[in-house]
């Protein structure tokens, strides 16, 4: 408990470290804001076309499907707020030799490299996506369903986790392919996968595939399953397993992520 | 024994043609043997490129299930597969990754000089440059963009006739011209303000929208669809693939080619003169 104190009061000040130095490019958190702004206005407007054109998408209503769109936008704001900036420069780290100042201080060297920065100006995009999905819930004649709620909050860690367990396993890579510095965009093209409902993977070879990306590989769970238990038919069994899938993602994570700092050869440094 | 020859080998073995493009020939080579230097690197960002494009091709199937319709604003499902894989040899050609935000970065650490120094010409580099950058992106992805196209076969109703061929080869070049020299304006701009990516986010993430490069244009309502086809984007994606996919023919055909000429000399221009203006304000600042 006291260990687990201590990192809270070292993730706060690094939050409030990276805030200070956030407002010192006031400019740059503006425009990244319009951009991303921008960005949900262009998933809207995609989605407006959509559904001029039908009234269900793989068996998800409008406001279904605003309601998954809205949380795909907020989770993916979340992600980057807390973790895709340090993944992204752990490449870096490895090439030049600057992680031995990590690894030689006292504390979690997974903590240190996934955490220590926190990127606010995409903070913005969490509260956006929320108001996406306040409007789905409030144009969708949503009934308060306070399980449903704390169901949601719960499968929305677990997505969180999923998430964090996957772009930890792909930074670990870094260490082997030091030239690896487009993290963020494999991320970005990976994390396709958690942007559209699992039931658009259906026919012959896409019906496999998407068990595959939902039981094997369960990207896809991060966003359908909080998704589906706010909107839809809850599947218990869906969630206990998205619950269990966390949980071993999460321990394979820190594995690959230990086995990789072992083989770091610190060779710039 | 015989030696065997690299892929930069045979990049540097190109013949050279005659003078006075001697020297940009020279700039190609070398650029392509750069490229060719990461070549899994360009295999496995490839393949995990695919992954956005199967996942559009799975929702625009299940849009048409959902709307019980055969064809939405002319695309059957066969047309909007083949759409979207015709976009992708549309970016090939008019993508610039790097471009503006590369010219804006020499201005402002004083790198330009080593143009001004040599007897170069920075805007036919970087065209050489970016022209071997294309050449060695196409021939390393062929294979698996091959692959594709021959696994959705089935949605192209064939080889279109030898007149549209040469339209769709027109449309991709102009492309090309417009991609680069747009961009080269963008980074121009870095003469006169410091920070050019900024605006260069916005520009590209809009420019994803409203080039076509989600979705066909037709789709969305008859004032937009029309408003966006009047503006120089539509011709970095959804142009030379509608030409393709000869669904712009006849007078369209030729009033599209001649307005995509417009724009690329309009923006070739744009980037001559406002590199000639800026040239007067550099102060060569820093290196």
């Amino acid at each position: 408990m006291h260990q687990f104190l201590r990192y809270v009061r070292l993730w706060t000040a690094l939050a409030r470290f990276s805030l200070v130095r956030e407002l010192a490019f006031r400019t740059n958190f503006l425009v990244k804001i319009v951009v991303e702004m921008l960005w949900l206005a262009i998933l809207i407007a995609f989605y407006e076309t959509i559904f001029a054109k039908t009234s269900m998408v793989a068996g998800w209503d409008r406001y279904q499907y605003l309601f998954f769109l809205g949380f795909y936008f907020a989770l993916g704001g979340l992600l980057e707020t807390l973790f895709l900036e340090n993944c992204n420069n752990f490449a870096d780290l490895v090439r030049t030799g600057d992680l031995d100042f990590y690894l030689l201080k006292p504390m979690d060297e997974q903590f240190l490299v996934s955490c220590r920065t926190i990127d606010w100006s995409c903070a913005p995009n969490v509260l956006m996506g929320a108001g996406v999905m306040l409007a789905a819930l409030v144009f969708g004649g949503w009934e308060f369903d306070v399980g449903r709620l704390l169901l949601f909050l719960i499968t929305l860690v677990c997505g969180t986790g999923l998430a964090y367990g996957f772009l930890l396993l792909l930074t670990a890579a870094s260490v082997w392919f030091m030239r690896n510095q487009s993290l963020f965009e494999m991320w970005w093209l990976f994390s396709t996968l958690m942007r559209y409902p699992r039931e658009i993977f259906s026919g012959t070879w896409a019906y496999p595939a998407g068990l595959f990306f939902s039981f094997v590989i369960p990207i896809m769970l991060v966003t359908n399953v909080p998704a589906q238990v706010m909107m839809r038919a809850i599947e218990p069994k869906l969630v206990a397993y998205a619950a269990a899938a966390t949980g071993v993602v999460l321990w394979a994570s820190r594995r690959f992520f230990k086995f990789a700092l072992e083989r770091y050869r610190s060779a710039s440094s | 024994m015989k030696p065997t020859l690299s892929v930069s080998d045979a990049a540097l073995a190109l013949p050279a043609p005659a003078s006075p493009f001697k020297k940009y020939w020279k700039i190609l080579r070398i650029s392509l043997v750069e490229r060719l230097v990461y070549r899994a690197d360009f295999i496995v960002s490839t393949i995990f490129r695919f992954l956005p494009l199967v996942t559009s091709f799975l929702l625009w199937q299940a849009v048409f299930d959902g709307s019980q319709q055969q064809s939405l604003s002319g695309f059957d499902r066969r047309r909007m597969i083949a759409y979207l894989l015709m976009v992708q040899i549309s970016r090939m050609f008019s993508s610039m990754p790097g471009l503006a935000g590369g010219i804006a970065r020499d201005i402002r650490d004083g790198n330009l000089k080593k143009y001004l120094l040599q007897p170069i010409d920075m805007i036919a580099y970087l065209v050489s440059y970016r022209a071997a950058h294309k050449m060695a992106y196409i021939v390393t992805s062929a294979l698996p963009y091959g692959l594709l196209f021959f696994l959705c076969r089935d949605v192209f109703d064939g080889w279109p006739d030898l007149l549209t061929l040469l339209a769709y080869a027109v449309s991709l070049a102009l492309a090309f011209l417009i991609g680069f020299f747009f961009e080269a304006t963008i980074g121009m701009i870095g003469f006169w303000f410091l920070e050019v990516t900024s605006f260069l986010y916005i520009i590209n993430t809009v420019n994803f929208f409203v080039s076509g490069h989600m979705f066909p244009l037709d789709l969305l309502p008859p004032f937009w669809s029309h408003m966006l086809q009047l503006l120089p984007f539509q011709y970095l994606a959804y142009f030379p693939a509608m030409v393709f996919l000869e669904m712009k023919t006849g007078q369209e055909l030729v009033i599209g080619l001649v307005m995509e000429l417009f724009w690329a000399v309009l923006f070739i221009v744009l980037a001559r003169v406002l590199f000639k203006f800026g040239l007067r304000r550099y102060s060569a600042y820093g290196g």
